[in-house]
């Protein structure tokens, strides 16, 4: 069969087997594959060399404040929507060295600490994931500067995306426009069918790349399936977040609520909401000195609005209470994100409903906002 | 009831007296005279008896309360055209409750506050003029003392220890 | 060989904007207790040369070992040769700035923020209102004042502080009064040595006559002062827009990047420190925002 030529924008077919021969390539142009894997009863996101170490079979049941992996048989590798983890860690990791200052004498040296880290393919990138990346770029690389630890990083990666066909319970990427499909800023995305994986090329990294792999056209058959597919999971989404235009507006006037003392009272300020948000940037930055002084590392760590050292000031905290830190949170998650980024900051993945110990659902608190505004 | 001119050129000139019908006009400067004042010069002292209620046309008075063991405590200076002594003219408060020095070289006008509260009596249209006015002297006051007590340039941990 | 190097003009590398750029401590100047001005130059001769700063703008001291603390520029905008930051001994770091020497390193990166509005005020009156460590983000642009004298219309300076030993730049008040710049100074409590007013600051301001439309308010300081300067200048309907009002929060990074310092939709270090009021009117009755 003669093979097609490649274009950026058209899918092919690619039989499922062949997918390991995809990883091998990715492995033999340097990158280090990270996939969903199975581990200690929940999917996380660890190395991978190919198929047998994707969750096959697995489909996860999530809820407010609920979390289980279930082993249902079905022959599926991608089929299970996102744990607590994101891809956010690989390019904003959780913690990194900036630099380290060395004293010389009165002066001071600066070292950079070398990053050296793999250039990674993140494999199974789901489309709202994928909108939480284009989000963090939004943050970390502007035009008057950009952030070197992310920009490394972000800049090395491959991204191959998957489109869902089964989100959970807690899914609402369809309410706020990210998904279950993938549009764009993907290098390859990938819709899992029967026997096949149709695969959509998005950039000149994943034509190189599939240019070695097997692939045939893809048959209008197979493209109908998998867009009935995509439309199915379009209206299985568990939740749905009451989305509009005005929504941002809307909660930056009705900061007053008496409903923010309602979920107050439910919030532990736990800080889960933040860390498996695939688009909260907060973060900190402290010194660690030698003992003797000579020498200090300057660290970033994740940070979240939630702790009460993040708005203190000299003589007091500004947000002293969890009535303020939560409204501050969804406030600027939904609200402020607009005027900072000029997109929201929610893709409607879910997990903060999903990992939050009591259970707070985002989507059912702008509901209850909107049902008897002040403003 | 011929007004002396210096006294009228005086009360005219305090924003209190713009704006009052004639006939009050001439009521106050009955009972008004001029008084000037040394740096240092005591107007009145604490436990003293009201007698006068004061509008500063010049210089600076200071109101200062006498607080035992850390001595004369300077709480507010009356630029021109404030008042001083308002407790004269309150029914409740018989008795001054703080002490007033000229800190400058000054000139004030005095009202006579025991015939400044029966003017008011006879006169509720007078009466209420005058109590409108004192009541925003007072509540400005209040506004002031309530800042100062939130001592809002105290360093941070400082606030407690009110030295 | 002469080599075309253009100035650099920010303490802030693009491609790594949390690295910070050294400078020496040339002067220390106690100011009032617990505050001292540090005079600093940039080891760096270019940026020595070339660093430009605006009115109201801040910097991000870095003192390795302990940390970063944002310090509003306190020197004159037109004589940069050494850069004067007045700092209050409050927290970790700037306790540990005291300790200190002429000599010394210490690390810059900077100027952030939002500046006071200069342009806009010309031709207008300017009345300033502040009290305690809110006169030394203000202090570049009572300098740039006075080099412009005639470019504004009546300029006034109401300045409070807690007692006479704490108000600061005294020996400066005479030659603002000199370059026009009508200089009113008052304390929450005073001794009998003390022949100037008492009482809070606002109390100057409520006691200012002002054209509206034709005025400035700018105020910085303790944010109970900001609130009632505020209110007032509102009541003698001074339009928001020509009220400006410097606000404090928590800052990591100068860059708008580690979201502490946020109020609303608005970091305070980059859409801030100073705001117009009407930029904040929505935001600013909420309380613990």
């Amino acid at each position: 069969m003669p093979e097609p030529t490649l274009e950026i924008g058209s899918t092919y077919a690619l039989q499922k087997p062949a997918f390991n021969q995809l990883i091998a390539s990715l492995h033999s142009m340097g990158y280090q594959t990270v996939g969903p894997v199975v581990k200690g009863d929940a999917i996380t996101y660890a190395p991978i060399q190919g198929l047998e170490d994707l969750p096959q079979g697995y489909t996860s049941e999530q809820d407010g404040g609920r979390y289980r992996l279930v082993y249902t048989g079905h022959p599926r590798y991608f089929d299970v929507t996102p744990g607590a983890t994101s891809w956010k860690q690989y390019f904003f990791p959780p913690r990194s060295e900036m630099f380290t200052a060395s004293k010389e004498g009165r002066n001071w040296r600066i070292e950079e600490t070398p990053q050296s880290i793999p250039a990674y393919a993140l494999v199974g990138v789901r489309p709202c994931e994928l909108a939480a990346i284009h989000i963090q770029d939004r943050v970390f690389l502007r035009d008057e500067w950009s952030d070197p630890i992310y920009r490394m990083r972000r800049e090395s990666a491959f991204i191959l995306s998957v489109n869902c066909l089964h989100p959970c319970g807690t899914c609402f990427c369809d309410s706020m426009g990210t998904g279950p499909k993938a549009d764009t800023g993907f290098d390859l995305n990938l819709t899992e069918l029967e026997d096949f994986f149709l695969v959509e090329i998005g950039s000149e990294a994943g034509k190189m790349l599939v240019s070695g792999l097997p692939i045939q056209p893809a048959s209008a058959f197979l493209i109908q399936n998998a867009n009935r597919g995509i439309d199915e999971a379009r209206k299985r989404m568990g939740r749905v977040m009451p989305n509009s235009p005005e929504l941002p507006a809307f909660l930056l006037s009705n900061l007053e609520h008496p409903h923010w003392d309602v979920v107050a009272k439910r919030c532990i300020s736990c800080t889960n909401c933040t860390q498996v948000c695939p688009t909260c940037f907060c973060w900190d930055a402290f010194d660690q000195p030698s003992l003797d002084g000579e020498q200090s590392k300057r660290v970033r760590v994740w940070d979240s609005c939630f702790n009460l050292d993040y708005s203190y000031i000299a003589g007091g905290n500004t947000r002293p209470n969890t009535r303020a830190r939560y409204r501050q949170w969804l406030t600027h998650k939904l609200a402020s994100w607009h005027h900072q980024f000029g997109v929201s900051g929610c893709v409607g993945c879910g997990r903060c409903i999903t990992w939050c110990p009591a259970g707070i659902d985002i989507t059912a608190e702008v509901a209850a906002l909107q049902k008897e505004p002040i403003s | 009831m011929n007004c002396d001119p210096e006294i009228s050129a005086a009360l005219q000139s305090i924003p209190w007296f713009q704006e009052i019908e004639a006939m009050h006009f001439e009521s106050m400067c009955g009972i008004a005279s001029l008084k000037t004042v040394e740096a240092g010069e005591e107007l009145f002292r604490e436990g003293d008896k009201e007698d006068y209620l004061y509008i500063v046309l010049e210089g600076r008075i200071a109101v200062e309360i006498f607080v035992p063991g850390r001595g004369r405590q300077r709480i507010f200076t009356a630029e021109p055209m404030e008042v001083i002594g308002w407790s004269s003219v309150t029914p409740v408060v018989r008795q001054r409750t703080a002490s007033a020095r000229a800190v400058l070289p000054g000139r004030l006008v005095l009202l006579d506050a025991p015939k400044l509260r029966q003017l008011c009596d006879e006169d509720h249209d007078l009466g209420y003029v005058v109590m409108r006015r004192l009541a925003n002297v007072v509540a400005s006051r209040l506004l002031v003392t309530r800042l100062q007590l939130l001592d809002m340039f105290a360093h941070p941990g400082q606030e407690a220890s009110n030295a | 060989m002469i080599t075309n190097i253009a100035p650099q003009t920010s303490a802030v590398t693009n491609s790594r904007p949390m690295r910070p750029h050294w400078a020496e401590i040339i002067e220390i100047e106690a100011e009032a207790p617990g505050i001292a001005t540090y005079w600093l130059r940039f080891l760096d001769p270019a940026l020595s040369k070339g660093y430009i700063f605006q009115p109201g703008q801040f910097n991000m001291l870095y003192l390795p070992g302990y940390g970063e603390s944002a310090i509003s520029i306190s020197s004159d905008p037109e004589n940069r040769e050494l850069i004067g930051h007045t700092i209050r001994y409050t927290g970790n770091v700037t306790q540990n700035i005291s300790r200190l020497k002429v000599g010394d390193v210490i690390g810059v990166r900077g100027p952030f923020g939002t500046y006071w509005p200069l342009e806009q005020a010309k031709g207008s009156d300017i009345i300033i209102s502040t009290g305690g460590i809110g006169l030394p983000p203000l202090r570049p642009l009572l300098y740039y004042v006075a080099h412009h004298r005639e470019e504004f219309g009546r300029v006034v300076l109401l300045y409070g502080a807690r007692t006479p030993k704490d108000l600061q730049y005294t020996d400066e008040y005479d030659s603002w009064e000199k370059a026009g710049i009508e200089t009113m100074i008052t304390v929450d409590r005073g001794d009998e040595s003390w022949k100037g007013q008492v009482g809070v600051v606002p109390i100057l301001f409520y006691r200012m006559r002002m054209d509206p439309k034709k005025t400035f308010v700018l105020t910085c300081g303790p944010e109970i002062m900001i609130r009632f300067v505020v209110f007032e200048a509102l009541a003698r309907r001074v339009p928001s827009d020509q009220i400006f009002v410097s606000l404090e929060r928590n800052m990591k990074c100068g860059l708008g990047q580690c979201g502490h310092c946020q109020i609303g939709p608005y970091f305070v270090c980059k859409d801030g420190p100073i705001f117009s009021f009407a930029q904040l009117e929505p935001y600013y009755n909420v309380e613990e925002l």
